[in-house]
């Protein structure tokens, strides 16, 4: 929530807006202020001039600020996060005749030093981002998922094992052991189906690979295999595992 | 869901064919053909029998609950066609049964799919309790959902 905030008071920044009139940023500005007196300044080589500069940086503190504070501010930006976007997208119908006196897009990015995302806005224009908001949502959720738990690279030929928690069986987790027969490469959906042999029947199960579900995965081995898709495996007959 | 229906979307000429093939080769033993992506067990389809009641192979007669067919976990009412000589039930006799594995996959709420090799149905009574004592091969976890707990306790191995 709070990096979308953070994307959106950027967005704003590229137009060079730095007054927010309206409502909705009051409580945010009045949380600047009281920040601005105890605020860390990190180096930025930002080329803008400096009235801009001081806001930008103290919205860079705005991410990086002290976990008490951060916890007051999702009262007011889980309201107010909805309607900056679309003050923000009337504000570019109405201004997008302002020129683009930000020199460099990526370089503010900078001063939001410590924290993840790399500039996903490639388009300084707004409309043009929000042809691809779907995509960057999902890869920021994507990196998300990756940051917390480790995920290794699943192709089809490995042989894997899966440490899964089912919820219907809510005894603890269960290891599942099988061959990647193919992966569909869809952001956060992507899912890969695995064969195995139980107890003499053949059982393919299809796993979402973020699933918060999946413990663990091991790759214990891989096959070469020539192909995406390995359903011919399911004519063969497969060695027991 | 999306991935079913990517997959179904590339292989839809193999689903007919795998409707067709299921319905067809029902009599001779369960041959791995062409694995039909989303086929329901409906009328005439022959699941093999997992239990020790006696019947070999049964032939769905009517899907209880669902116009379309059934699916994993559903129950079933079926003819016998095949069985062993000395069993709980003869040829011929009308049974019920409950489907513990199909070839067509099966969704789980957390997303993800499960799906067998074959189908197989456990006979049961009008109760819902099996008739035979033991359960062969592995048995899904949706017949949790569905109540058939004394199935699952009988089977071996959980999917």
């Amino acid at each position: 929530m709070q990096s979308f905030i953070g994307g959106s008071i950027r967005l704003g920044q590229r137009h060079g807006f730095y007054s927010w009139s309206g409502a909705h940023f009051k409580a945010n500005r009045a949380y600047l202020a009281t920040n601005n007196s105890s605020s860390l300044i990190h180096g930025s080589d930002n080329s803008i001039n400096s009235s801009r500069n001081h806001l930008l940086q103290s919205l860079g503190q705005t991410r990086l600020g002290s976990q008490t504070k951060e916890l007051m501010l999702p009262g007011c930006s889980g309201g107010c996060s909805m309607p900056g976007l679309s003050q923000l997208a009337a504000m570019m119908s109405t201004c997008s005749s302002r020129s683009m006196t930000t020199a460099a897009s990526p370089t503010p990015d900078s001063s939001q030093s410590v924290t993840d995302v790399p500039p996903r806005i490639k388009f300084k224009r707004l409309d043009k981002t929000a042809k691809h908001i779907m995509q960057i949502l999902d890869k920021e959720a994507v990196e998300e998922v990756k940051a917390q738990r480790e995920i290794p690279d699943i192709k089809p030929g490995n042989i894997v094992q899966l440490r899964v928690e089912v919820p219907e069986n809510k005894r603890r987790v269960s290891t599942i052991k099988g061959i990647v027969i193919a992966r569909r490469n869809a952001g956060l959906n992507t899912t890969f189906r695995l064969r195995r042999m139980v107890a003499g029947v053949g059982v393919e199960s299809l796993f979402p690979l973020y699933s918060p579900n999946i413990k663990e995965i091991k790759v214990l081995d891989k096959k070469t295999v020539r192909r995406a898709k390995l359903y011919y495996l399911r004519d063969k007959m497969n060695a027991l595992r | 869901m999306a991935a079913s229906f990517a997959s179904k979307c590339s292989r839809v000429g193999r689903s007919l064919l795998g409707g067709l093939g299921n319905n067809l080769s029902g009599l001779q033993s369960a041959s791995n053909e062409v694995v039909g992506n989303n086929v329901w067990s409906q009328m005439r389809t022959v699941l093999k029998v997992v239990d020790n009641s006696g019947a070999k192979k049964v032939m769905c007669i009517q899907a209880l609950k669902g116009k379309k067919g059934a699916r994993l976990g559903d129950t079933i009412v079926a003819s016998v066609k095949e069985a062993m000589p000395n069993g709980k039930v003869k040829k011929g006799k009308v049974v019920y049964g409950v489907v513990v594995r199909a070839a067509m996959q099966r969704g789980r709420c957390d997303g993800s799919e499960v799906k067998f090799d074959d189908n197989a149905v456990v006979l049961v009574d009008k109760q819902g309790q099996p008739i035979g004592t033991r359960v062969f091969g592995p048995v899904p976890h949706e017949l949790r959902n569905k109540k058939h707990v004394k199935i699952l306790t009988l089977a071996k191995h959980i999917a």
